[in-house]
C-alpha cells in the first residue's frame, strides 16, 4: 500500500543506509508536507518500538513553548534528545508544540549532524525550498526572467538589480546591465534554436565564459553598453528579417562583445583573443558613447553579415575573426556590402573568391563543425588557427 | 503572546500521518512604506569639513531646546547666546557639548615623536574622572561646571543649560535639559496580531557550528516548517523580518592577505566570500516565504561611515530573484502596518557605551531618544558622512518602535514621553552568541524574545536552554 510504503522507506533509510532522517529531509525526499513527514516519523517510531522493543533507534524531538525568564515570557524552541524530553517539557510553562525532529540509528553527541543533513538536502532543493512548508506567501514570487523596467531603474538608483538568471548575469557593475540580463537569457534560447545538436551545457559554458570574460572587462563602462546592444542585436537577428545597413566602425569591439555572450568555442581560444581586443576596446570604447549607436551598428553588421537563416556560428566566426584582426576592419568594411549575398552560398560550399577571403574559410569548416558536436571544439580551433594564417596572408 | 496563541491549537504531530495537512497563508502586507530616504546618499563628496554638520545640528535643534527650556524653567527664562553673557546673570544657553577626554585615542598624539608613545590598546571604556565638559555655540565656547554629570554625557549632544557665568570664565550649571521626544503620530489600531521579527548579529563565517543550527531553526520557524500547527499558524502572522546588521562575523574581516607574503595568500579567497554565499542561501529561504529587510552592520561589506548604504544586490544572486527581499540602509526607518519603526545596527549605541558611564544598552537607547539624536557622537568618534545641509540623524518624528542591534543581551521596555508618546525600545541581542531573536507584536506593542537551542555533549543539565536549576 502506498500508505505503508513510507514505513518501509524510513526503515531502509535508518537501518540500511544508516542515515540521519530529519523531518525536513524526509519531506523533500518523499515529496510530502512537512507536518505529514513529522507524523510519519512518529508513526514509524511507535511501530518499530512496539514490534521490537530492543530496536536501535535514537530519536530527537523538537519542543517549543514559553517560560518566564528575567521577567519576560520567553519563547523557546529547542531540539532535545529523547531522554531529556520530559525534563524540558516540565520546565516550560506553556508547551506550544512537540514533534519528532529526527531518527537515527546511532546516538548523537551533539546537534551538528542534524544541521548538516538539513543543509545538504536544502542545497539540492534551493529553488523550491518552501514547497512543502506550512506557510505560503502570496507576495513571494520570483521575478520574471526578463524585467526591463526594473533594469532601467537600476541605472538611476543603485538599488535594484534584475539578475534573474543568477548564474549568467554578473554584469551588474555598471548601470547598463539591465538589458544584458534580458539578452543573456534570450541568447540561450536563440542558441538552442540554432543548434539542434548542441546541448544546453554548451550554452551554460558560453554564458559562464561570458561571465568570466565580462568580469575582466566590467570596469570599462562601454562594456555594459555593448552587452545590451549585442543582446538586442541577437534577439533582433533571430526574430526579424530586414535590418538597416549601417556603417560598422568598431567592428572588433562589437565582435568581442558578441563573441563573449554568444559564442560556444573553447575558453582557451577565446581568452587570448579577448585579451588583445580588450586593450583595443578600452581605448576606443570611450569614443562610443551612445548605446543605441552601437546597437544599430551591431544590427547593421549582423544584417549585412547574414540573413536570418544563416547559422550563428558563422557570425561568431566572423566576429571572432574580426576581433583577432582588428586591422582588417577596413577590408571588412568593404567586404560587408558583398557578404549578405555570399553568406548563404558560403555555408554549404567553398566560398567564391570574393573580397572576403576570411569569411570564406571561416564558413567552410563551420557547417561540418556544427554538425559534429564532438569534434567541434577541435575543429574550431583548427579553423581559427588556419584562418589567422590565411588572414594575415590575405591582409598582407 | 506568540506562545500562548500557538498553544491554543491541538497537538497533532505525535500521531499517525493524516492526509490533510493544513497550510496557512502568510498575512499579506497591509501597508509598508520605507522612509529611509534621508539616509540614502547619492553622489558623495568628501571635500567638506565636519564643522558644517555641527552647525546644522545646532541650527535645527535650537528651536526644540528653547521651547523645552521655557516649559521647564518658566516662560520668563532668558535664552542667551554665549557672546551676550554677562557675569553673574542667570540665564539659559543652548549649545553643543564637547567632552575633553584624556583617554580618547588621538591620532596626533600617537604619531607625535616628542611623546614617543606606543599606540594605546583598545579599551572598553574611555571615560576618566578628569573629563571636562565644554559648551559650544555658533561663535564661542565655555567650560561647564556644577550640577552636570560629565560621565553621562557625550560629545555632540545638543542641550540647554541653566546657570550663570562666573568671572573665572566658566559657566556654573544649575540645571540642564534635553530636547526630549519629538511629536508622535498615533498608530492606527490593528485587529489581528501581527508580528515583526527582529534579528541581528547572525555572524556567518564565524566558524561556530552551534549558531548555524540556531539560524536554521530560526528560518524554519519563520517559514513554517518547524513546530506544530498552532506554531505554524502563529508564524504565518509574522508579516516581516528585519535583519539588523552584522550578518557576517568579524572573523571575516581578517586582513591577513595584507600582512602576509603574496605567495602565501595568492590562492586564498576572502573569508567573506563563503559567508556571503551562505547568507544568500539563508536569504533565499526567508524571502521565499516572508518579506525581509536586510540592514548592513559593522562587519558587513558596505561603507564604514554612517549612514551605511544598502548591501549590493549582486552579492545575492539567488535571493534577489524574489521581490520580498529588500536591502536597506543603516539606520533604517519604515512604517509597517501603520507602526513606525526606526533602528540601527548598534554602532551608535556601542560608541556611546565606550565614551560614557552608562552600562545598559537599553538605557543608552532611551538616552538617545531623549536627546532627540540617533548618534550624537558622530562624527567625533563614529565615522559619519560630512553632511552640510541637514543632519539626518535628528528625530523629526517619534517612532513607535525604536531598536538597535547587536547588543550583548535582550532588553525591551515601553517608554513614555512628556506628550503621551509611547515608544517600544528593543535591544536586539547578537544572535551568534545568544541565539535569541525578538518578536514584536504590532497590535499590542509588546516584544517577546524567542530563543533557539540544540543539544551538545556538555548540556547535561539543560544549561544551554537556560532551563538549568
Amino acid at each position: 500500500m502506498a500508505d505503508q510504503l513510507y514505513l518501509e522507506n524510513i526503515d531502509e533509510f535508518v537501518t540500511d543506509q544508516n542515515k540521519i532522517v530529519t523531518y525536513k529531509w524526509l519531506s523533500y525526499t518523499l515529496g510530502v508536507h512537512v507536518n505529514q513527514a513529522k507524523q510519519m516519523l512518529y508513526d514509524y517510531v511507535e511501530r518499530k518500538r512496539k514490534e521490537n522493543s530492543g530496536a536501535q533507534l535514537h530519536v530527537t524531538y523538537l519542543v517549543s513553548g514559553s517560560l518566564i525568564q528575567n521577567g519576560h515570557s520567553c519563547h523557546k524552541v529547542a531540539v532535545v534528545r529523547e531522554d531529556k524530553l520530559e525534563a524540558v517539557k516540565s520546565k516550560l510553562a506553556v508547551t506550544a508544540s512537540i514533534h519528532v525532529y529526527s531518527i537515527q540509528k546511532a546516538m548523537l553527541k551533539d546537534s551538528g549532524p542534524l544541521f548538516n543533513t538539513d543543509y545538504d538536502i536544502l542545497k539540492s532543493n534551493l529553488q523550491n525550498c518552501s514547497k512543502f512548508s506550512a506557510i505560503h506567501c502570496a507576495a513571494a514570487v520570483p521575478r520574471a526572467s526578463v524585467e526591463s523596467s526594473s533594469s532601467e531603474k537600476f541605472e538611476q538608483s543603485n538599488l535594484q538589480v534584475s539578475s534573474e538568471t543568477p548564474a549568467n548575469n554578473e554584469l551588474t557593475t555598471n548601470g547598463h546591465s539591465p538589458p544584458t540580463s534580458k539578452q543573456i537569457f534570450q541568447q540561450p534560447k536563440g542558441i538552442m534554436g540554432m543548434f539542434a545538436s548542441k546541448a544546453a551545457s554548451k550554452t551554460q559554458d558560453a554564458n559562464k565564459e561570458t561571465k568570466t570574460e565580462t568580469k575582466e572587462v566590467t570596469n570599462v563602462s562601454s562594456t555594459g553598453n555593448k552587452a545590451p546592444g549585442k543582446g538586442n542585436v541577437m534577439s533582433n537577428f533571430f526574430g526579424k528579417a530586414a535590418m538597416n545597413k549601417l556603417k560598422v566602425n568598431l567592428d572588433s569591439e562589437q565582435a568581442v562583445k558578441e563573441e563573449k555572450i554568444v559564442e560556444q568555442p573553447p575558453v582557451s581560444v577565446t581568452e587570448p583573443k579577448l585579451a588583445a581586443p580588450t586593450g583595443l576596446k578600452k581605448s576606443s570604447k570611450k569614443a562610443e558613447p551612445v548605446k543605441m549607436q552601437q546597437k544599430e551598428k551591431k544590427r547593421g553588421k549582423r544584417v549585412e553579415l547574414s540573413d536570418d537563416e544563416t547559422k550563428e556560428t558563422e557570425n561568431m566566426k566572423k566576429k571572432r575573426r574580426r576581433i583577432k584582426l582588428p586591422e582588417s576592419d577596413s577590408s571588412e568594411d568593404e567586404v560587408i556590402p558583398d557578404s549578405p549575398g555570399d553568406y548563404e552560398a558560403e555555408s554549404p560550399s567553398p566560398p567564391p573568391p570574393s573580397p572576403p577571403p576570411e569569411p570564406v574559410p571561416k564558413t567552410e569548416p563551420e557547417p561540418p563543425s556544427v554538425k559534429s558536436s564532438s569534434g567541434e571544439k577541435r575543429k574550431r580551433k583548427r579553423v581559427l588557427k588556419s584562418k589567422t594564417f590565411v588572414d594575415e596572408e590575405g591582409c598582407i | 503572546m506568540f506562545s500562548e496563541q500557538a498553544a491554543q491549537r491541538a497537538h497533532t504531530l505525535l500521531s499517525p500521518p493524516s492526509t490533510n495537512n493544513a497550510t496557512f497563508a502568510r498575512v499579506p502586507v497591509s501597508s509598508y512604506t520605507n522612509s529611509s530616504q534621508p539616509f540614502r546618499l547619492g553622489e558623495r563628496s568628501f571635500s567638506r569639513q565636519y564643522a558644517h554638520i555641527y552647525a546644522t545640528r545646532l541650527l535645527q535643534m535650537r528651536p526644540f531646546l528653547v521651547s523645552r527650556a521655557k516649559q521647564r524653567w518658566g516662560g520668563g527664562v532668558q535664552v542667551k547666546k554665549l557672546c551676550e553673557l554677562q557675569p553673574g546673570e542667570k540665564c539659559c544657553v543652548v549649545g553643543t557639548l564637547f567632552k575633553a577626554m584624556p583617554l580618547q585615542p588621538s591620532i596626533l598624539r600617537e604619531i607625535s615623536e616628542e611623546h614617543n608613545l606606543l599606540p594605546q590598546p583598545p579599551r572598553s571604556k574611555y571615560i576618566h574622572p578628569d573629563d571636562e565638559l565644554v559648551l559650544e555655540d555658533e561663535l564661542q565656547r565655555i567650560r561647564l561646571e556644577g550640577d552636570v554629570d560629565a560621565s553621562r554625557l557625550v560629545t555632540g549632544t545638543v542641550l540647554a543649560v541653566l546657570g550663570s557665568a562666573r568671572d573665572s570664565g566658566k559657566f556654573v550649571v544649575e540645571d540642564h535639559c534635553f530636547a526630549e521626544l519629538a511629536p508622535q503620530k498615533p498608530a492606527p489600531p490593528l485587529d489581528t496580531d501581527r508580528f515583526v521579527l527582529l534579528v541581528s548579529g547572525l555572524g556567518l563565517g564565524g566558524g561556530g557550528g552551534e549558531s548555524l543550527l540556531g539560524t536554521q531553526l530560526l528560518v524554519d520557524v519563520v517559514t513554517g516548517q518547524l513546530g506544530d500547527e498552532g506554531e505554524q499558524c502563529s508564524a504565518a502572522h509574522v508579516s516581516r523580518v528585519i535583519l539588523a546588521g552584522n550578518l557576517l562575523s568579524h572573523n571575516t574581516q581578517s586582513r591577513d592577505s595584507i600582512n602576509k607574503a603574496k605567495y602565501l595568500t595568492k590562492k586564498t579567497q576572502a573569508a567573506s566570500v563563503e559567508a556571503v554565499r551562505m547568507l544568500d542561501e539563508i536569504l533565499l529561504q526567508l524571502s521565499a516565504s516572508v518579506p525581509v529587510d536586510v540592514m548592513p552592520g559593522e562587519f558587513d561589506p558596505t561603507n564604514y561611515t554612517l549612514p551605511q548604504q544598502p548591501l549590493h544586490p549582486c552579492m545575492f544572486p539567488l535571493a534577489t530573484a524574489y521581490s520580498t527581499l529588500q536591502l536597506v540602509t543603516n539606520p533604517y526607518q519604515a512604517t509597517i502596518d501603520g507602526v513606525r519603526f526606526l533602528g540601527t545596527s548598534g554602532q551608535n549605541v556601542s560608541d556611546i557605551f565606550r565614551y560614557s558611564s552608562m552600562e545598559d544598552h537599553l538605557e543608552i537607547l532611551e538616552w538617545t531618544l531623549r536627546v532627540r539624536h540617533i548618534s550624537p557622537t558622530a562624527p567625533d568618534t563614529l565615522g559619519c558622512y560630512p553632511f552640510y545641509k541637514t543632519d539626518p540623524f535628528i528625530f523629526l518624528e517619534c517612532p513607535h518602535v525604536y531598536f538597535c542591534g547587536n547588543t550583548p543581551e535582550f532588553g525591551s521596555k515601553i517608554f513614555r514621553g512628556p506628550e503621551d508618546q509611547r515608544v517600544l525600545l528593543v535591544a536586539v541581542p547578537d544572535f551568534s552568541t545568544t541565539q535569541t531573536a525578538c518578536l514584536v507584536n504590532l497590535r499590542s506593542l509588546a516584544c517577546q524574545p524567542i530563543s533557539f537551542s540544540g543539544f551538545g555533549a556538555e548540556d547535561e543539565d539543560l544549561g544551554g536552554l537556560g532551563l538549568g536549576p
